[in-house]
């Protein structure tokens, strides 16, 4: 079974890190997004340090939908997701090795793109590691969403916006708690921190149940 | 007896038998629930007139949440059991519970305007009610988007029982967090708090509803099943 376990993510890690350009265009988009808020909202500090969060947010929730879908859809279209199932790999494991690539590949580079967008937001260090810790903890939530979503829309043709529209209501509860953490103001511990664990806990196996659901309804 | 109307060509005859008795009783219950709303139950010594807008605002929500568990239980039992009547339910079912939800948010914003002085505030009660709403389209859309109905029924009836985690945050939401929304007036464990003659329009109201969501839910599990004997007697000829 780890053995097993193991295979898929070195499978995953090769077909996800092979190529680098992945990780790069990533990065651009998350700065470039930044300065698009920016370009919109106006440079007063003040004013810009109130909705640096939620623009934060609100990239990585679009960069992670975006990317998602790479990873599914790749593999149904060259057929190694029927393969992988048809040589006996469980589709809870398989999801789960995707999963954990993606949050690799999307959520370490953002992981270290926060603190530096920060500098240029004037954030003090106590907000920037509150957004560092949330973004660490709600991540793995948000992937396994959006692999589940990218899995029910991947054999359809207009697979984008029916893709956001069944991922929109699950997000919003993280998004609630997410966002809400770091109003107590110079207190790093906050309550939510627990509750996006306890979130992770109750997606990761309902999202892996329901990936297996869908990959078994698709090779039908 | 459940087991015995299961069967599609059975159930379409117990619909097409009690269809036109459903919307006769929710006529006769709507004719009689505007007669109280409008002439035997007093404006509100606070709202004034405005709170005969309940009358159809609490009904539709209370039906929003219903014909979601509906759709849910109808999914379970379609994904375990793999029965068509259960998807012909369900889908059947999405369209009347989006109605009946964009329904509840209208009336709200209609009543809300002379109540709370704005048309929509972002409200524990009224987002999660907006979440509902999105629910049911994502349903509706998922159904629609595969040219393989079956295929579309069991996406639908998987993302179903995921949004079942909405409802209880619905229900609970004005308790749980400290809203503009008026807590339920109406509740199993205790006496209602609201005065009986504002309880009996609303109850023949809600028995109005129920009879027009039987009624309207049948006339559309009839369309399926013929639409589906349509697609299979198609599917026969290309195959001929």
């Amino acid at each position: 079974m780890i053995n097993d376990f193991w295979n898929l993510l070195k499978r995953e890690l090769k077909i996800g890190f092979k190529d680098f350009f992945t990780i790069i265009s990533f990065s651009s988009f998350f700065l470039i997004s930044i300065l698009i808020f920016v370009f919109a909202f106006g440079s007063i500090p003040i004013e810009i340090g109130m909705i640096y969060k939620p623009i934060i947010w609100v990239i990585l929730i679009f960069s992670i939908m975006l990317v998602s879908e790479n990873f599914t859809y790749n593999d149904y279209l060259d057929g190694s997701l029927k393969e992988l199932q048809f040589l006996g790999y469980p589709e809870e494991m398989i999801i789960f090795s995707k999963s954990i690539v993606m949050w690799l590949m999307i959520i370490i580079p953002s992981l270290f793109l926060v603190p530096v967008s920060s500098i240029f937001f004037k954030l003090s260090l106590t907000d920037s590691l509150s957004l560092f810790i949330s973004i660490f903890l709600a991540s793995p939530s948000l992937i396994l969403i959006s692999l589940v979503a990218s899995l029910f829309s991947i054999q359809l043709k207009s697979n984008k916006i029916l893709q956001f529209i069944i991922i929109f209501p699950f997000y919003i509860p993280i998004i609630i708690f997410t966002t809400s953490i770091g109003h107590n103001q110079d207190k790093l511990y906050d309550n939510n921190f627990l509750i996006l664990i306890g979130i992770f806990f109750i997606t990761l196996p309902i999202s892996l149940l329901t990936s297996r659901l869908i990959m078994r309804e698709i090779n039908r | 007896m459940i087991f015995k109307f299961a069967n599609p060509l059975k159930f379409q005859r117990f619909a097409g038998k009690f269809q036109p008795v459903f919307l006769s009783l929710s006529l006769l219950f709507l004719i009689l629930g505007l007669f109280y709303s409008f002439f035997r139950s007093p404006p509100d010594y606070l709202q004034g007139e405005t709170v005969r807008i309940m009358y159809i605002h609490v009904p539709c929500a209370w039906f929003s949440l219903m014909i979601y568990s509906i759709i849910a239980v109808c999914s379970l039992f379609s994904i375990v059991f793999k029965h068509t009547l259960a998807d012909i339910i369900s889908r059947a079912s999405a369209p009347i519970g989006a109605s009946f939800t964009l329904a509840t948010l209208l009336t709200g914003s209609i009543w809300g305007k002379p109540t709370w002085g704005t048309w929509w505030v972002w409200d524990a009660r009224l987002t999660s009610e907006l979440v509902l709403l999105f629910i049911y389209l994502g349903l509706i859309l998922i159904t629609q988007s595969y040219e393989d109905r079956t295929k579309g029924d069991k996406y639908a009836s998987i993302l179903a029982v995921i949004g079942i985690v909405n409802l209880p945050i619905i229900k609970w939401s004005v308790d749980w967090w400290n809203t503009l929304h008026q807590p339920a007036s109406i509740s199993k464990f205790s006496s209602p708090s609201i005065d009986e003659s504002m309880l009996t329009p609303l109850l023949i109201m809600t028995l109005s509803l129920l009879f027009f969501f039987f009624s309207i839910l049948l006339m559309r599990i009839k369309a399926e099943i013929i639409q589906r004997k349509i697609d299979v007697i198609r599917f026969n000829r290309v195959n001929q």
